[in-house]
């Protein structure tokens, strides 16, 4: 479903990201780790077509976001970071405005409409506006928009951030749900997190790739070591920085 | 659904959300009521003090007082129509929708033109009054409202390109009224003239009146005259503007 290939990006003399490949299936929960500055919202960026790749190629369910960047937006749901929102707009006439930016048809905005309101609980919010939204409440809207055209492919960037530890929690329950016929990638600064929802993690530092792995194959390797697998993963990331 | 074409039904649809959502965020941040009120209270109340000293049944004072008018009121509407999207980061969220980015300026510029048209409107009045009170020439009026239109559409087409270039709708309204009020001042004779004098050998004044100027052509509609030449002038820039708009929207993606 999202194919990462030697891609690089170049931001004038910085080297943002450098050479990373990886891929993510569907039903996979890949959990995408870093530090601030490590790439990981520039890597989301470009595999949403915000940003164009300055080497390397990607593609999202089979379309490269170069030479078919439509294709591969009709593909994606895409939650960017800091959750960027209509602030003066009413909940459901923003939900409306994204099945229309969607192409939904009336019924299935309908039937999606009601499934996302259940599955983000932001049933008590649909006719306030958004600028009038907890902050937990706007991540679970930001999501809800994300997920309400059922996209093969998810993309998160940073989609825990500023929620409570209940929230956190619910939320990884829905991210855990959705695997079934999605491929979903997502980013977090939060070790526990991302290990505790993920079939696998991808670690990037200074732009490159440092871990790509299956979580129970970390957890044996942090086992085997005698360590946890936040202190294995850690270990690696400081490594990359000597 | 997989392919990277898009329909003319799919297109007109995604361009009628953007624009639908974008005069509703108009009238929500309140700068659409703000706007049209002010518009109609002055536009209106200056040409009937016009119209009282001098007694003619026509439109053309109003007409004339448009320009400088506009000139100050349009930056206002073309603002906010890119540079809240970089401030609040939203043209992340727009532009990664399946849309083009020429079909997300036309979506929004054609909200600004509701909303030009919506204070036009509350011109309607003056006609009115008009024609109770005399008998003026329709088609004079019909063709000042269409070089209005026009004008007011290249206005809003530059004020959208000067948005796409900041993320600060101050820095948008007053460059929008700078190159607005160039576009009107190099249409006034006595700067012309000035103009002129400051370089008597290159004629800038004369080349700026003939070959840039917005009031030359509205003026021809102003009169009644409906010429290919005016109408070609307010239709290319305005589509030159968005097109840039759309190529500045392009480059500039994160």
């Amino acid at each position: 479903m999202i194919q990462v290939d030697q891609v690089t990006k170049r931001y004038g003399p910085t080297l943002a990201v450098d050479r990373v490949s990886f891929e993510v299936k569907e039903g996979e929960v890949v959990g995408f780790l870093g530090p601030n500055g490590a790439g990981k919202s520039t890597l989301l960026r470009m595999m949403c077509t915000w940003l164009p790749p300055t080497g390397g190629t990607i593609r999202i369910a089979g379309h490269d976001v170069r030479t078919q960047p439509l294709a591969v937006r009709r593909s994606i749901g895409y939650l960017p970071e800091h959750n960027p929102l209509y602030e003066t707009m009413r909940v459901d006439r923003f939900l409306a405005f994204v099945a229309e930016m969607r192409g939904l048809s009336a019924e299935r905005f309908a039937e999606r409409r009601a499934w996302v309101v259940e599955q983000c609980h932001i049933e008590e919010i649909l006719t306030k506006r958004v600028q009038q939204c907890s902050k937990g409440f706007r991540q679970r809207l930001g999501l809800a928009a994300a997920i309400l055209h059922d996209p093969p492919v998810v993309l998160l960037d940073e989609p825990t951030h500023g929620l409570d530890p209940l929230q956190v929690a619910a939320f990884l329950e829905f991210i855990r749900g959705l695997a079934k016929n999605h491929a979903v990638l997502f980013s977090s600064h939060v070790l526990a997190e991302v290990v505790n929802v993920s079939d696998r993690l991808i670690a990037i530092n200074n732009g490159r790739l440092l871990i790509d792995e299956a979580v129970s194959k970390l957890r044996t390797r942090a086992e085997e070591s005698g360590r946890s697998i936040e202190d294995l993963i850690l270990d690696e990331v400081r490594g990359s920085n000597a | 659904m997989s392919s990277n074409r898009m329909s003319f039904a799919e297109g007109r649809r995604t361009i009628r959300a953007i624009a639908t959502r974008e005069i509703g965020a108009n009238f929500d941040s309140g700068i659409a009521y703000v706007t049209t009120i002010a518009f109609a209270l002055l536009s209106n109340s200056i040409f009937m003090n016009g119209f009282f000293l001098t007694g003619t049944v026509d439109m053309t004072g109003f007409f004339d007082l448009l320009p400088l008018l506009l000139a100050f009121f349009l930056p206002a509407i073309s603002m906010r129509m890119w540079a809240e999207e970089h401030k609040q980061r939203t043209v992340e969220l727009l532009l990664t929708f399946p849309v083009r980015p020429f079909q997300a300026v036309l979506g929004k510029y054609i909200a600004a033109l509701v909303l030009y048209t919506l204070m036009l409107a509350c011109s309607l009045p003056i006609p009115v009054m008009l024609a109770v009170l005399g008998n003026p020439d329709p088609g004079l009026i019909l063709s000042g409202y269409l070089g209005s239109f026009l004008f007011g559409a290249l206005f809003l087409a530059f004020g959208s390109l000067l948005s796409a270039l900041t993320a600060d709708q101050i820095v948008s309204f007053v460059t929008s009224t700078l190159v607005g009020f160039l576009f009107v001042l190099t249409g006034e004779e006595r700067v012309v003239a000035i103009v002129d004098g400051l370089f008597p050998a290159l004629k800038i004044g004369s080349f700026l009146f003939e070959n840039f100027s917005a009031l030359p052509p509205l003026g021809e509609f102003v009169r009644g005259v409906i010429e290919l030449s005016s109408l070609a002038y307010f239709v290319l820039l305005s589509v030159l503007f968005l097109w840039t708009t759309g190529l500045v929207l392009e480059k500039n993606r994160g």
